[in-house]
């Protein structure tokens, strides 16, 4: 089996998807559809063998690649979260920082 | 006349340089209020309950993941305990002010239409029992995204322990 073969239609597949669902987002979706890919290629590679010997179902193998999907909605999710949290900190920096120059005009 | 005018000039140069540091305290103090009132970057503090539940909730599943290669009927006392510990989370986590990424990431674990938590256990009764094999694999992903949970109220902790400590030291 050529895994590499597969993961290239695969791509190709999604691609068309996007552009006939989504045309306006072309870019974007190139962009998302590839992170995707390139996140899950050794799962999707591992799934794949299993379900070509038969280890696991078609329907499992669904459940798995929309699992993957799911699971990388989750860690886009604590990015943010992380981002969010980096940021509250540079903030209170800010407010100290301000907080200093303005009690030294004062004082 | 012209000593007079001479005289008054540092007087001028002083006011100036008073209104102009006025200019500045005030600018600053605006621009402070500006940031403190930014609810955007607001993140819910570290939450110890939330912290240990997640945990124990991640340990519960693990064990009961494991069971899934037999049948869901007769799992199903430990299948329903876990999903009300579930559910009590995702409604605690819902309540907390600034606690939208925690509260998404649990809306999809414990969300039945969704394929990580939630979704296993109704993909397991859809089933009956689940081979070995895939139930290694959905355990990886499920594992994942809980540890993605835990580690994220993690990060939480050094928010609220540089706070804390920036109280103790007086900043």
């Amino acid at each position: 089996m050529d895994f590499k073969e597969i993961l290239k239609e695969l791509k190709g597949e999604l691609l068309t998807l996007f552009e006939e669902k989504w045309g306006d987002l072309k870019g974007e979706s190139k962009k998302d559809v590839e992170q995707f890919l390139k996140d899950s290629k050794d799962k999707l590679e591992r799934w794949t063998k299993l379900l070509i010997s038969k280890d696991i179902t078609l329907d499992d193998y669904k459940w798995l690649i929309k699992s993957q999907k799911d699971l990388l909605l989750m860690k886009a999710l604590h990015k943010a979260g992380v981002s969010k949290i980096s940021l509250g900190h540079f903030k209170n920096k800010v407010v100290n920082t301000i907080l200093n120059v303005v009690t030294e005009f004062i004082l | 006349m012209k000593q007079f005018k001479c005289s008054r000039i540092p007087n001028k140069i002083n006011m100036m340089s008073k209104k102009m540091k006025y200019f500045q305290v005030v600018l600053l103090t605006v621009f402070t209020i500006i940031i403190m009132s930014c609810n955007s970057l607001k993140t819910a503090s570290y939450d110890q309950y939330s912290y240990q539940k997640t945990t124990e909730i991640k340990v519960d599943a693990s064990n009961l993941i494991d069971k899934a290669t037999t049948s869901y009927v007769d799992n199903i006392e430990a299948i329903e305990s876990l999903n009300l510990e579930i559910q009590k989370i995702v409604a605690y986590e819902k309540n907390k002010p600034n606690n939208e990424i925690t509260y998404a990431m649990w809306k999809i674990l414990s969300d039945s239409e969704r394929n990580l938590l939630v979704g296993f256990l109704k993909y397991w009764k859809e089933n009956d029992t689940l081979s070995q094999l895939f139930v290694t694999e959905a355990k990886t992903q499920i594992m994942e995204a809980m540890d993605l949970l835990i580690k994220y109220e993690g990060k939480k902790d050094k928010v609220s322990k540089d706070k804390l400590m920036g109280i103790i030291n007086g900043n």
